[in-house]
């Protein structure tokens, strides 16, 4: 194989190009499906995500595919690695990185991302917010489900 | 509009997929977003979708008692705790509920290994004090994801000791309560048990054999067996192990196993595990382990927390400073690792009369609801 076929260009929505090992880039099945059925060429257009988000993912990629090659780090690292990875992400990156995990059908990236908005998402009306949900109790309905899990709120 | 600068709608199943991930206490509060997720959050999909996720991250469960109130905590269990290159690991404990009721208390003084039990998922109080009026303390039901309890009904002892140990019985789902009241003078034994979501009364039911019990379900030469479901006690030879002393019963992979030990100079202590290997047969397999060198226990300090799905024996040391470790052995292995346990240090300080109970492999379960057990 040339050098240039275990290459691949990943272009971001807003025309970003990436240019990445193939083994890094496989670890998405989405991507995977995309090569093993020929229908692209050594580019592949990426229509759901963009620059910022898919350096993110491809950073991770080429971390958790070194480590699958060599075996040189261990399982404890690469764990620490992964908590470092999402501790200084906003929510929004977070929602981002989330949809982009399930585009691209990363597992383990969709797992860490998820496990990430659970720890740090606590409160209600974060997820109001972020989830853009609409709250359609009336208040009366609001007081009898709040009592119910009064538990919840006692801190 | 570029992505990036605004949020893209985040499909339900992904949002679900961020909730099963979430404590116990966040899911409960997400109930109030909106109508449509007060109905999904209760649906037997989302909550058994919950209970796989707890199970890939089961904890220890502590219970710490402060002047009078329960305080919760909850720490992640460490998947291979041995790993580590450090010979102690620490790990924070997160308060998760305070379970208090004004009066009602435990008596420090009269606290042994049966004054707490744990069975999928609720903590069973033996015996708690509700009032001074009252003669007799009363078994107290909590559920420790929610702070929710139950006193259970007084049963009257005639001023006998009475244990109560809790049971879960999978198949049918259903939590039972056995209280033992011991009558020394009476040369007898009485049974009674009680299914947590009835009518909460107490039923009484024979025992043909007599037995005296021990700690936890003993008696000096067998183990009483009672079978959850059906309700039958079943006599098991155990003259095995009867001459030791000091012993703790454990549920090892799902058979019944019995710890005991022999304790001698730094790195002679033997730890002892019996498992019963067939119940109809009465065998048991025997197995002794050293403890390595380092391990700093004692005879007067050990305490068995458990054993977990994997295999690792939870020990724990009572009141060796103000720090608590918890220390994971590995008895295939023979490997061996403590665990700093932070979080807690202020509730936990020596001879101040706290107490602490520890358990293994909990699991938060969406299912165990209050509204139909209390």
């Amino acid at each position: 194989m040339s050098k240039s076929e275990k290459k691949i260009v990943l272009k971001s929505l807003d025309n970003e190009a990436f240019e990445v090992e193939k083994a890094v880039a496989l670890q998405s099945q989405t991507i995977w499906v995309m090569c093993e059925d020929k229908c692209v060429g050594n580019e592949i257009p990426l229509e759901n995500v963009t620059g910022q988000i898919l350096a993110k993912v491809i950073d991770y990629c080429k971390k958790h595919a070194v480590v699958d090659g060599d075996g040189d780090e261990s399982s404890e690292e690469l764990k620490n690695w992964d908590t470092e990875f999402t501790k200084n992400m906003d929510q929004s990156t977070l929602f981002n990185m989330i949809l982009a995990a399930n585009y691209l059908n990363i597992k383990s990236l969709l797992n860490l991302t998820c496990q990430a908005v659970a720890d740090k998402t606590k409160t209600i009306d974060e997820f109001h917010t972020f989830l853009n949900i609409e709250n359609n109790f009336t208040p009366e309905e609001e007081a009898q489900i709040c009592q119910e899990n009064l538990w919840a709120f006692d801190d | 509009m570029k992505r990036g600068e605004s949020l893209e709608p985040i499909p339900t199943d992904l949002i679900i997929e961020i909730f099963s991930r979430s404590p116990t206490k966040s899911v409960a509060r997400f109930r109030s977003l909106s109508k449509q997720w007060s109905s999904i959050l209760s649906r037997s999909h989302f909550t058994e979708l919950f209970l796989t996720r707890s199970w890939t991250r089961p904890r220890l469960l502590f219970a710490v008692q402060r002047s009078n109130v329960w305080l919760f905590y909850l720490s992640p269990q460490p998947q291979n705790p041995y790993d580590h290159k450090s010979s102690s690991l620490i790990l924070a404990a997160d308060f998760h509920i305070k379970f208090h009721r004004y009066n009602m208390w435990m008596d420090t003084s009269s606290i042994s290994r049966s004054s707490c039990s744990y069975a999928s998922g609720l903590v069973c109080f033996s015996g708690m004090w509700i009032s001074l009026e009252d003669d007799c303390p009363v078994p107290v039901i909590c559920n420790p994801n929610t702070g929710q309890y139950a006193t259970l009904p007084k049963i009257r002892t005639y001023g006998s000791t009475s244990y109560s140990f809790l049971g879960f019985d999978p198949v049918y789902k259903q939590f039972k309560v056995m209280s033992i009241a011991y009558r020394p003078r009476h040369e007898r034994v009485d049974h009674r048990i009680l299914t947590l979501g009835g009518n909460m009364r107490w039923r009484k039911i024979n025992c043909r054999l007599y037995h005296v019990p021990l700690y936890q379900d003993i008696c000096i030469n067998g183990v009483v067996c009672f079978d959850v479901r059906s309700e039958i006690f079943k006599f098991i030879d155990a003259a095995e192990f009867y001459r030791d002393w000091y012993i703790e019963f454990i549920n090892y992979k799902g058979k019944l196993g019995v710890i005991s030990w022999k304790f001698g100079k730094p790195g002679t202590t033997e730890l002892r595990l019996w498992v019963l290997e067939d119940v109809e047969k009465h065998e048991w397999s025997k197995y002794v382990y050293i403890l390595p060198k380092n391990a700093p226990i004692d005879s007067k300090n050990v305490n068995v927390a458990g054993v977990t799905t994997t295999g690792e024996i939870v020990l724990w040391i009572r009141y060796a400073s103000k720090r608590f470790y918890v220390f994971y052995f590995n008895p295939e292995r023979s490997i061996y690792q403590s665990v700093e346990i932070q979080g807690f240090g202020e509730s936990y300080e020596k001879s101040n009369g706290h107490i602490v109970c520890v358990f293994v492999d909990h699991v938060e379960d969406l299912n165990v609801s209050d509204g139909k057990l209390f």
